[in-house]
């Protein structure tokens, strides 16, 4: 007979035992080996790893071996944020969830391109609820989990395992990127610790972004190291705030001539369809992200409706006009305009010639006063 | 006036996120332009019309940029936060993700520039920085078309 487990039974290891005992005991394990399973399950059954089997096309049986195989170790899931390139790892079938994953949310970006799982662990060391667990593991991706500082990482068992099905893999974690877990598969020959891992994805996240802050800022292509390229794109940006400076100076200088109320008004009108084109759930989104908006204050709420009652008023004063200048002027002016990507612009020249607005009421100009303050 | 321009675009406009709406960053900044030059045209002096102006101009940026962006929403708190506001009472800023060290030299100089930059993740820094240059870009050209067309007629 088998040493008991000591486990959970809380009996010596030493000595022999009777035949009923030792067959006592040895049900027992069996009750407990049954039970962890079991336990696990109860515990899986909520985090599964997603429907990786069915991702995978993969038989459970299937599935079954290779968790098997996996074992019931350390799991750990990196809570990697994965960059942006495609990199070629060997598949883990995270599956055996019987990683205790911790519901790090490992978020990823392109989880598509790499051969990633998103699954949530829980020590599953037996197999047999498998089938349970994949179709359950659709739930936790889309909980995100705060960054804890718990980082874990696959132990690479199964490195070779699957990578016949990481192209299939890749493609049906398309819309991987809900995904919150990463279990990252170290490439060949490179370092697989926890540690190395998580910094090589973050890492290529970072030259990711300096790839694209390159490409937006002119003439960066061509430098190659970090400190210069960073070095240019401060440059880039003080420069560009140094433009709106100098264009608003300017913008000032020139302002007493320029009639935009008009303008506006008709804008809005032009443009209130765009927006409904654009974006419909812009306006949901709005009111509710921008609460420091609902914090009205006194000026605002003051100037608001005067705002709209003087807007009201051009467009019935001068619509006739205002429309056969933009009719006269948009085809003259549409070639002095450098930019072609509004045509917004064409109205510019057209009411620049306008007649000036007439005053305000001294009330609104102490309440812009108050507003402008500075 | 910039608060204004925001209320009234917002409930009329809606901001589509994406950056490329550019009517829409002109439509705000054109609308602003008319308040300030609205506010007793030209409120003493140039200099101070050009400092509305370019908080005008930040804020149709930071407008039009959409709330998802933290530069912008960061950059609309420290807008609509100066007037009056100063030191009145500490602000408990929930700083996140305070960067250790910020050892690099580089690093600390464009986290002073972009808003919001202070408690940002590096990653996360660099990605703002990128949106941050496209809209500033965006708004220069804009702002430079105006002016051109203003100035040519």
């Amino acid at each position: 007979m088998e040493p008991p487990r000591s486990s959970g039974v809380g009996i010596d290891n030493s000595g022999e035992y009777s035949p009923e005992i030792a067959e006592t005991l040895r049900f027992e394990e069996e009750i407990q080996s049954l039970i962890h399973p079991s336990s696990f399950d109860g515990s899986a059954a909520p985090t599964g790893g997603g429907s990786f089997t069915a991702l995978l096309g993969l038989p459970a049986n299937q599935a079954v071996e290779l968790l098997h195989d996996s074992g019931a170790r350390e799991p750990l899931a990196s809570r990697i944020r994965v960059g942006e390139h495609p990199v070629h790892r060997p598949f883990h079938l995270p599956l055996d969830c019987s990683s205790a994953f911790p519901s790090n949310a490992t978020l990823v970006d392109r989880a598509a391109r790499f051969s990633v799982f998103a699954a949530e662990g829980s020590p599953a060391s037996s197999s047999g609820r498998l089938k349970a667990e994949p179709q359950d593991s659709d739930s936790p991706p889309l909980d995100p989990i705060p960054t804890g500082p718990a980082k874990r990482k696959d132990t690479g068992r199964s490195k070779a395992k699957v990578t016949a099905k990481k192209s299939k893999n890749a493609e049906e974690n398309t819309d991987g990127d809900k995904l919150p877990y990463v279990h990252v598969r170290a490439r060949r020959g490179q370092a697989t610790d926890n540690h190395s891992l998580a910094e090589r994805a973050r890492r290529e996240k970072i030259n990711a972004r300096m790839k694209l802050l390159q490409e937006l800022v002119p003439g960066c292509s061509k430098i190659t190291g970090t400190a210069l390229v960073l070095d240019e794109i401060i440059n880039h940006v003080q420069t560009l705030q140094r433009q709106v400076e100098f264009l608003s100076m300017r913008l000032a200088a020139v302002n007493p001539r320029i009639d935009f109320s008009s303008l506006d008004s008709y804008l809005s009108a032009e443009c209130g369809p765009v927006t409904v084109r654009n974006g419909p759930g812009g306006v949901v989104v709005d009111p509710s992200l921008w609460p420091t908006d609902a914090t009205a204050e006194a000026t605002r709420r003051l100037l608001v409706p005067q705002f709209w009652h003087i807007d009201l008023v051009p467009p019935q004063l001068q619509p006739q006009q205002s429309l056969t200048t933009w009719e006269r002027d948009g085809a003259a002016h549409s070639q002095l305009l450098p930019n072609p990507t509004t045509s917004l612009f064409l109205y510019d020249p057209a009411n620049s010639g306008d007649t000036n607005v007439p005053h305000r009421t001294a009330k609104l100009k102490t309440a812009e006063d108050r507003a402008l303050n500075l | 006036m910039y608060r204004r321009s925001f209320k009234d675009t917002r409930s009329s406009l809606g901001s589509p996120n994406p950056n490329f709406s550019k009517p829409m960053v002109a439509l705000r900044f054109l609308r602003a332009l008319s308040l300030v030059r609205r506010s007793g045209l030209g409120a003493c002096s140039p200099s101070y019309r050009a400092r509305g102006i370019r908080r005008a101009a930040y804020a149709c940026m930071a407008a039009s940029a959409g709330p998802r962006r933290a530069w912008s929403r960061a950059l609309l708190r420290k807008i609509r936060r100066r007037p009056g506001r100063g030191l009145r009472r500490p602000r408990a800023v929930i700083w996140r993700h305070r960067p250790v060290g910020g050892g690099d030299r580089l690093e600390v100089a464009l986290r002073r520039l972009v808003p919001g930059g202070g408690c940002m993740e590096y990653c996360r820094l660099l990605e703002e920085a990128a949106d941050y240059v496209k809209c500033l870009a965006m708004q220069v050209r804009l702002m430079q078309t105006i002016v051109d067309s203003a100035s040519h007629v």
